[in-house]
């Protein structure tokens, strides 16, 4: 139970740490947005900027890779079906169909742009508590009119919160059902349906109590949390993040 | 001086079953309660109505003479709860931020949070681990912190339910003491348990409950004799005629 997945906060001192939320939240998006439309040469650069930064923070690469197998599986099922159906010459047949080399191309860089993004992601969930990120998004929405700033900001964070705790019930039910043997039953749709019945329930059940306890130690949305500043390091990180997004656009259109 | 007082209460559930009937209870300010019974007697239950998280369906809680309805909120600062599961109440990344959870929704500046989370970790002994993440720690020191949370709200009156489930002697001995330390300090402790060997030796006073009622009520003394009827092991020691020793020596 104790350790966790690699999704969920990691204490550390990284300039991913020290970052003012703000900030990290407005280049992730940007980021994001541009990776998703970046070719191969731009996605090495990305690829090696967030490299750098995640190392940094401390998080283990080993146990991290072990966390995005899932991921990576789905990763694997969008290059095969974009190497299959992007037309061009297949480089082998079979019944008619075959992977062909434009679209193994394509299939690549679709896979690694989603790797990239969710790796962006988590670097963010990595160095940031789940009140930054509340702070940071009340603060980002407090400009923007009919939205209600605050309760929006609380269900974000609390989010966070939440998904590192459901996907370690998520394993534990999963142990716990693979010691019953349900390794021998081969259906694909029971077994989806037997991991996700008591996961939901033991889901709600602890947010119930969460909310007791968030409750009984006087929550409310207005609450005295640090204020967040910019330093110079910050605005100096946006900078870096807009120059290298320059590159990445214009390696993309050479 | 009634620190707490609860007068008549009684919960009915949505389904109609009834959690708890007709309770009254008077905390002295400075007391050590312990609150006994079997699995589903309603301990929690009625543990949940003290700070307003259950509203009875009859009845009323006061807090220094306050109702619990008329101000919820002033009733959770006074009296903090430690829950039963030791996970599903850390709500802070690091051991400090959730030790801050409390005192920043009661929108203290942030000098002063900073002060009362540094005592509150120091009085449970816990100041090295400020920033490891919660749920790395040992089932002790997770309790020990939800301890520490309520501290720095500064409750007077501390609950703990059942707060020696799934902990090994050591876990035991250092949650006891941190538990010990605050009723030295002038807290009043109400503790829940169906397990009276570890806390009896301290307690001045043993509540029994038995199907969401009070069945019993004095002096450890005087109640012990009467435990096994209800559903509650008399402690080893008792059974030999002698007086239970504290878990601390
Ligand atoms: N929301 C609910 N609706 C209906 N019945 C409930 C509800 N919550 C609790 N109960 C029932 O009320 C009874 C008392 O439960 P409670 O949790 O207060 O007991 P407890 O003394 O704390 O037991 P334990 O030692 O197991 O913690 C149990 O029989 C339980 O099934
Ligand atoms: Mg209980």
């Amino acid at each position: 139970m104790a350790e966790l997945t690699a999704f969920g906060y990691h204490p550390g001192d990284s300039v991913l740490h020290r970052l003012d939320p703000r900030f990290k939240l407005v280049c992730l998006i940007a980021t994001s947005l541009t990776v998703l439309d970046s070719g191969m040469a731009a996605l090495g650069l990305w690829s090696a900027a967030c490299a750098i930064l995640l190392v940094k923070t401390g998080v283990s690469m080993p146990r991290l890779l072990r966390e995005l197998r899932y991921f990576g599986v789905l990763i694997l099922f969008v290059f095969v079906a974009r190497a299959f159906s992007a037309g061009g010459d297949p480089l082998v047949r079979f019944w008619g169909i075959g992977p062909s080399r434009q679209g193994m191309m394509e299939g690549a860089l679709v896979g690694w742009r989603l790797g990239l993004v969710v790796l962006l992601g988590l670097s963010l969930m990595a160095t940031t508590r789940s009140w930054q990120v509340k702070a940071a998004v009340e603060s980002l929405l407090r400009p923007v009119p009919f939205i209600p700033h605050k309760r929006a900001a609380t269900m974000i964070g609390l989010l966070f919160r939440f998904i590192p705790q459901i996907l370690s019930a998520a394993r534990e039910t999963a142990d716990a059902q693979k010691a019953r043997g349900i390794g021998n039953r081969r259906n694909p749709v029971f077994r989806l349906v037997k991991l996700a019945v008591p996961l939901l329930r033991k889901t709600f059940l602890d947010a119930d109590r969460l909310a007791a306890a968030m409750e009984a130690r006087c929550y409310t949305e207005d609450r005295s949390t640090p204020p967040l500043s910019a330093a110079a390091g910050d605005w100096s990180f946006l900078a870096a993040v807009c120059a290298l997004s320059a590159v990445a656009w214009v390696l993309s259109r050479l | 001086m009634n620190i707490l007082e609860a007068d008549r209460l009684s919960h009915r559930f949505p389904d109609g079953s009834m959690g708890i009937h007709e309770i009254g209870l008077t905390l002295r300010k400075g007391s050590f309660t312990v609150l006994a019974g079997p699995n589903g007697s309603g301990k929690t239950t009625f543990l949940r109505h003290l700070n307003g998280l259950l509203m009875p369906t009859s009845g009323e809680v006061r807090i220094k003479g306050v109702p619990v309805r008329e101000d919820p909120r002033r009733a959770r600062r006074l009296v903090g709860m430690v829950f039963q599961d030791a996970d599903s109440q850390i709500v802070g990344e690091t051991v400090y931020d959730d030790a801050a959870f409390g005192p920043e929704n009661l929108k203290l500046d942030r000098r002063e949070i900073h002060r009362r989370v540094l005592a509150a970790l120091d009085a449970v002994g816990m100041s090295g681990l400020a920033g490891q993440r919660p749920h790395l720690l040992s089932g002790g020191e997770k309790r020990r912190l939800a301890i520490a949370g309520i501290l720095a709200m500064g409750s007077e009156v501390v609950i703990l339910d059942e707060p020696f489930s799934n902990l090994d002697y050591p876990g035991v001995r250092q949650v006891l003491g941190a538990i010990l330390d605050l009723h030295s300090r002038g807290r009043t402790i109400l503790l829940s348990t169906h397990d009276l060997e570890k806390t009896i030796a301290h307690a001045d006073r043993l509540l029994l409950m038995e199907k969401g009622r009070i069945v019993a009520d004095g002096r450890p003394g005087a109640v012990l004799g009467q435990t096994e009827r209800y559903g509650v092991r008399r402690p080893c020691a008792v059974r030999w005629g002698r007086a239970v020793e504290s878990w601390l020596n």
